[in-house]
């Protein structure tokens, strides 16, 4: 395998709010390799838009990256000075956002905010970036693009917007777009086309992304790995096939279990995930996830599990691992998902 | 003079199912200026069993809110009938038609809007038990704690703000809100959609039981077709005011009938890599077409994957008409989809 593009290393990003300080990334390494689509799910609160943010040092205040690597090309993105980290913006590392609405100036016409994105980094002359600009929303599959680009961003679909917003991201021909959760706001049939897109130019351009996101279907469908992250920490990561087919840690478990398909055969009643998301000012001690944790042992309130390794390329941080839920628990069989239920651990404080 | 289409909507009904909605050739036009009308329900006729769940999916701007408001008549229809329990509610006005609304009442999407920030949640539950004179005092107090409870709540947490509870349990508020009068019919606008997916099924789980427990009806309006798949009954597609297709759930996903249905449902992405990459999805050429000035014939015509054009799709708008037993569906070629 080549070496990573992009080496994100025990981050740390925190909020200093009235109410203390939340530790909204806490201790997060993964690596990115060039030319392939890395997932990270998680719902919201689970840092997975902060550490996108970090990587290009987007945090906004009072939010502050107060350790760590984000190493890219061998140079860490943290310790470069302003101007660097802005010649790798939208050059080398670009982002798209959820809300194609507010990442576009109403008052400038779609064409010459994408031409600016490549005049910022002098890509050549105006001339020689419209023809460029209207070439990229032809790629982008936009309709007559050479009288779409005088459009104002109002005047497009939403569809469309995201689809310019994607153009612009690819204007500088990046080595790496971060697409934070990209299809959110638009319609399903929309979602699906603005998927395969990104999918084809994953392909075709060999653009690394990363796709963030709450969805596992998008990840099913467009990711090669994925990242799993809850309460600011990564649970679990590996091929998204083999996730899928044996997640080891719970919460992936419950998560896979707890979304209703479409494609679903008969009706059973949802696995859902017991109690609320877990306060970040006071995350639950020991690990993170187990006040909701139905195998929870009790090693698990006190001492938070490592990240390791728990089948060739996957790694999930939990005592106990599905595997061993199902041989000693019946996972598989269990009906009541209460905190505890399989371990038979329910300890006053959760009553 | 009745509707053809409603007669052959209620055929397919199994005996005993009594009818509780009933809506004839509704429509609603919105004034949107310069002469303009934003035709956002034209002439839907369908029916709500007792006790079913009754699904309605569609993109933007399709109209299913509307429909959705219509029904729960919060707002008046611009022509057209809607009946709860053989009660023409679209006659009443003023008092009568507010004894009336203490059967329907609404789950809206964000639990954030809904619930005045002010008011403790006690106080929001208890406020349509107040508005009606229903009961007061300690007997208040005491149906509010139950309804917290029966919602899944802290039966104590009723002197607090909703700015102490998060997404899920904020919902389980609304619920419990609209609980209060023991109504009829709950229509859940989006009402799980703003949730965090692991949320989402506690809120679907927790609609299923009260359900069962109080024998209510739903009409249940999402964007998420996964998720109406799992809780319905029977579903409707709306498309551009329109009702496109209505079946059992089972029915309308696993052999649509219309095309739209079928391109709506290759586009969610399901959570299952394997099966995930071998789907095809049907592509639909261009964008939703404006309300104001939707196409002739069939609505779907300017995107169809299989439309005759120009006749009969541009020209002949096709009736919403039973293809299979209990299954309609608005299209000319459904043997084709």
């Amino acid at each position: 395998m080549a070496s990573p593009i992009l080496q994100v290393r025990n981050l740390r990003t925190q909020f200093a709010t009235d109410q203390g300080l939340v530790r909204a990334v806490d201790d997060v390494s993964f690596d990115l390799y060039p030319g392939e689509s890395l997932g990270i799910v998680g719902e919201s609160g689970s840092g997975k838009s902060v550490t996108a943010l970090s990587i290009l040092r987007l945090v906004p205040e009072p939010g502050r990256i107060v350790s760590g690597e984000v190493q890219f090309r061998g140079t860490d993105i943290l310790k470069m000075n302003e101007e660097e980290v802005r010649d790798i913006r939208g050059r080398d590392i670009a982002m798209i956002f959820q809300d194609p609405q507010s990442s576009l100036n109403p008052v400038l016409r779609t064409g010459y905010q994408i031409d600016e994105a490549m005049l910022a980094h002098k890509k050549g002359n105006r001339r020689q970036v419209r023809k460029r600009t209207i070439e990229l929303l032809r790629q982008v599959r936009i309709p007559a693009p050479e009288r779409r680009v005088n459009d104002f961003p109002h005047q497009l679909s939403g569809g469309m917007r995201q689809r310019a917003m994607i153009a612009m991201g690819l204007a500088n021909s990046p080595s790496i777009l971060i697409a934070d959760e990209p299809t959110t706001a638009l319609d399903v049939t929309v979602q699906a086309q603005i998927l395969e897109l990104l999918a084809d130019l994953n392909h075709d351009l060999g653009t690394a992304i990363i796709m963030i996101t709450h969805n596992m279907g998008v990840v099913a469908g467009l990711c090669s790995r994925v990242i799993v992250m809850y309460a600011g920490q990564i649970v679990e990561q590996g091929p998204v096939e083999q996730i899928f087919e044996s997640p080891q840690h719970p919460y992936t478990w419950s998560l896979i279990r707890s979304i209703p398909r479409v494609d679903a055969l008969r009706h059973e009643r949802l696995r859902s995930i017991e109690g609320i998301a877990p306060d970040l000012l006071r995350p639950p001690s020991g690990c993170r996830f187990h006040p909701r944790c139905p195998f929870r042992v009790d090693k698990c309130f006190n001492d938070p599990p490592p990240l390791v390794e728990v089948k060739p390329d996957q790694m999930a941080s939990c005592w106990v691992t599905m595997d061993r839920a199902r041989k000693e628990m019946g996972a598989d069989d269990l009906v009541d998902i209460r905190p505890g239920a399989g371990s038979g651990i329910h300890p006053p404080e959760a009553h | 003079m009745a509707d053809p289409v409603t007669e052959q909507d209620a055929r397919p009904f199994p005996a005993g199912a009594k009818t509780l909605v009933r809506v004839e050739n509704a429509v609603k036009h919105f004034p949107a200026g310069f002469g303009a009308t934003v035709k956002a329900v034209d002439g839907v006729s369908f029916e709500i069993r007792e006790g079913e769940t009754l699904g309605l999916v569609g993109e933007s701007g399709c109209g299913k809110s509307t429909l959705g408001r219509l029904v729960a008549q919060l707002i008046p229809v611009t022509s057209g009938k809607i009946f709860l329990d053989d009660v023409e509610l679209t006659r009443l006005r003023g008092e009568k038609l507010r004894q009336q609304r203490r059967l329907m009442q609404i789950i809206f999407q964000d639990p954030f809007a809904s619930l005045d920030p002010r008011m403790t949640v006690g106080d929001i539950i208890a406020e349509p038990l107040v508005n009606f004179r229903v009961m007061r005092g300690r007997q208040l107090n005491a149906r509010v704690q139950e309804l917290l409870r029966v919602v899944g709540l802290n039966p104590n947490f009723n002197n607090r703000y909703p700015h102490e509870f998060s997404g899920g349990q904020r919902q389980r508020v609304g619920i419990a809100r609209a609980l209060a009068l023991n109504p009829k019919l709950i229509v859940c606008d989006e009402a799980i959609s703003a949730l965090d997916v692991s949320i989402q099924a506690q809120i679907v789980n927790l609609l299923e039981d009260l359900q069962r427990e109080f024998k209510l009806t739903y009409l249940f309006i999402a964007h998420d077709l996964s998720v109406v798949r799992h809780i319905s009954d029977r579903v409707m597609v709306m498309y551009l005011g329109k009702i496109v297709e209505v079946a059992d759930s089972v029915g309308t996903y696993s052999n649509p009938k219309h095309p739209y249905t079928k391109a709506l449902l290759s586009a969610i992405p399901v959570p299952d890599p394997k099966i995930q990459r071998g789907r095809r999805l049907v592509e639909l050429s261009g964008e939703i077409p404006s309300p104001l000035n939707p196409p002739s014939g069939c609505r779907f015509h300017t995107r169809c994957p299989i439309a005759h054009l120009p006749t009969p799709c541009a020209e002949v708008e096709p009736p919403l008409e039973e293809k299979l037993r209990g299954h309609l569906a608005a299209c000319h070629f459904s043997q084709d989809v």
